[in-house]
């Protein structure tokens, strides 16, 4: 039976060997090949570790419990995860401002909010009053406007 | 040691980090409120913010949010019996039920009072065992502390409970795993990063905090919404507090709750591992059990000891568990050990050294440890009624405000739009975790540790010519393993000896 706790030693299983497959790629120096302790004693130890451990509870799972995905919001989830790597392309290219104003805005639009005077009023004098808090109080230098417009950068 | 205290108290009484305590009490119980973030969340938010402030000031900041959460954390356990945090799941059993009365105001002055008075006896055992405890530790060798930290981990997932064992294990391990990220500070190499300059320094512990709690937290509020009936109810609760004034009565029967919980709580959170949720629980099956029949009998349907008990022991374990931390630089918790990576990138080692290189830190943390509780007190309890209004802030606006402000957080110290990308698929992976059950907390404190611990057992072997030896014919480590090991599978073979006892007792009174 596929239970909670075997669905995920299943995928610590995968990931720990996948993570013993890779010591190999971590480079010795000829001395240092019969050394007691290299950069490789404990990846060694801790994949065995990983890999005994997961199998201990796939076979022995602690809790006959299966998974509830019923009744989530898998899509707005997910449209939050787009938003936040489309943040991370954006904070440059468009600076601080734009770019977080539109990343508050539509992270409020995702979760259901629709009126125009909230989603902007929620997020561009927020993200200017904590611009000016970070710049010019904390001294943190923040690109504030988009790169073809800022010439400070 | 008073000229040490006198440093720290004059420290930590300067205008500026008075402000802080205050400042970090405040928006600790305000995080903490929000049901779902809990203390981890809150320090790691606050983290980038003490960047650019001297440690002593950084680290009280945090001591207050520490404290603040932890309160935030009971308020939303009475009002609402959704607990922030694990350690005031207790808080709700006798708060809620004296909230439903229309005993909310009651409730919440009990908890402020116990947590007051929970924090500050602990406070002051904390000021006399961590100097003692940091002088013995001078005597401790890289071998030594390479066994306590084996035993610090192995303690996170022996107290896990029952069936959670192995998997607390499992998430150890991949703490540890993902610190082997970036290049290897015994020999320079690069280890599991493929090629990518942005993980040659490594994972930042912020990165994984941040993405592990908070984000992952919000992503799983938005995931599973609040329904309707609970939104009604949040409304509800924070409007109608009733009074927070107490009796002569309820006074007298606070005053013993509170004595014994304190030492309880005090000495389970000293213990690594263990932390405020098991002194919470502990706490409170204590006392039902010394309150009687009669009054025993009122736990769980609004009992004033019942609430005093855990709200006392919670807050007088978290005064312990900076024991460990700030001696021996081995945190006993999730949150101790975000408070070790910060002290670690202030530059600051913690351990017997903290005692004598940085005193100032050393003190001036405990000192504020008072303030933060009179701060508590003073200021948070008469503020409840308003800073309870966030409960009303609707969940579209303050998740996409969680969410920036975690990832603004660790963008803001590396500057580097790859951190971004990397938070997310932590995130993700830290909700597919959480959905099956598996825990958080023993993740980071195997991260935090993974490093020191290697430099600690590269060390041991150098001092030993490589032999591994010291393992056993060292005294002091080999205890503290062989503790290690009972701490670990006692809890595992233990209840299966009693059953098989039992059925031995069974069969032969049958024969009998």
């Amino acid at each position: 039976m596929l239970t909670r706790d075997r669905i995920g030693a299943l995928l610590l299983l995968a990931f720990s060997v996948f993570y013993w497959l890779r010591i190999d790629e971590i480079r010795l120096l000829a001395f240092q090949a019969d050394a007691a302790f290299t950069a490789r004693t404990i990846p060694e130890i801790l994949s065995m570790m990983g890999v005994v451990l997961s199998l201990v509870l796939l076979l022995r799972p602690g809790s006959a419990a299966k998974v509830e995905a019923a009744g989530f919001l898998w899509g707005k989830a997910a449209l939050i995860c787009l938003l936040m790597v489309a943040y991370g392309l954006t904070v440059r290219p468009a600076g601080f401002l734009l770019s977080t104003s539109l990343f508050l805005i539509g992270g409020y639009w995702i979760l259901g909010e629709r009126r125009w005077l909230v989603l902007l009023g929620a997020a561009v004098p927020l993200v200017v009053l904590f611009w000016l808090l970070m710049s010019q109080v904390l001294g943190v230098y923040v690109a504030a406007l988009p790169e073809f417009m800022d010439f400070g950068r | 040691m008073m000229e040490g205290i006198l440093q720290g108290l004059s420290t930590a009484a300067s205008p500026i980090n008075i402000l802080m305590v205050a400042v970090g009490c405040f928006v600790g119980t305000f995080i903490g409120m929000l049901p779902g973030l809990g203390p981890i969340s809150a320090i790691a938010l606050m983290i980038p913010i003490t960047y650019g402030f001297d440690p002593a000031t950084g680290m009280i900041l945090m001591a207050g949010v520490y404290y603040g959460a932890i309160f935030g954390g009971s308020t939303s356990s009475i009002l609402i019996n959704a607990p922030g945090v694990a350690g005031t799941v207790a808080t709700a059993f006798d708060g809620y039920p004296m909230a439903r009365q229309g005993k909310a105001g009651k409730a919440l002055a009990i908890a402020a009072y116990s947590s007051f008075s929970g924090g500050t006896i602990a406070a002051i055992f904390l000021l006399i065992a961590a100097p003692s405890l940091a002088i013995v530790s001078k005597a401790f060798q890289s071998s030594d502390y390479f066994a306590l930290m084996v035993l610090g981990l192995t303690a996170v997932a022996a107290f896990a409970g029952k069936g959670n064992i192995v998997k607390a294990l499992l998430m150890t391990v991949l703490g540890l795993m993902l610190s082997t990220v970036g290049t290897d500070q015994g020999q320079g190499v690069q280890r599991f990063t493929f090629g990518l300059p942005s993980l040659y320094d490594g994972i930042s512990f912020l990165l994984l905090a941040m993405a592990t709690f908070a984000l992952s937290e919000a992503l799983m509020a938005i995931l599973k919404p609040k329904t309707d009936a609970d939104r009604k109810r949040e409304m509800e609760a924070q409007k109608n507090l009733g009074s927070m004034k107490l009796n002569k009565e309820e006074v007298k029967e606070m005053v013993p709750v509170i004595g014994r919980s304190s030492v309880l709580g005090f000495f389970v959170g000293v213990l690594p591992g263990a932390g405020a949720t098991i002194a919470s629980f502990l706490a409170y099956g204590m006392e039902q059990r010394l309150a009687g029949p009669k009054k025993g009998a009122e736990f769980g349907k609004g009992s004033i000891r019942g609430l005093a008990a855990p709200e006392t022991a919670n807050n007088a374990a978290c005064s312990g568990s900076f024991v460990p931390l700030l001696t021996l630089g081995i945190p006993g918790s999730g949150t101790t050990a975000i408070m070790l990576g910060a002290l670690l990138s202030y530059g600051i080692q913690p351990g017997p050294q903290l005692f004598e290189r940085n005193p100032e830190v050393f003190w001036s943390v405990i000192i504020s440890m008072y303030i933060g509780n009179v701060i508590l007190l003073i200021l948070n309890l008469p503020l409840i009624p308003y800073i309870a209004r966030i409960l009303a802030v609707p969940s579209q606006i303050l998740l996409p405000l969680i969410v920036f402000f975690s990832l603004i957080g660790v963008y803001f110290v590396s500057f580097n739009t790859f951190d971004i990308h990397l938070m997310v698929v932590f995130a993700v992976a830290a909700v597919a975790l959480r959905l099956l059950d598996f825990p958080m907390a023993p993740m980071l404190l195997g991260f935090i540790l993974g490093k020191m611990m290697e430099e600690n057992l590269r060390r041991a072997l150098a001092i030993y010519d490589q032999s591994w030896s010291f393992l056993w014919e060292r005294e002091l480590t080999l205890s503290i393993l062989v503790v290690a090991a009972l701490v670990l599978f006692v809890p595992m073979v233990g209840p299966r000896i009693t059953a098989a006892l039992a059925r031995r007792r069974e069969a032969s009174g049958e024969g009998g």
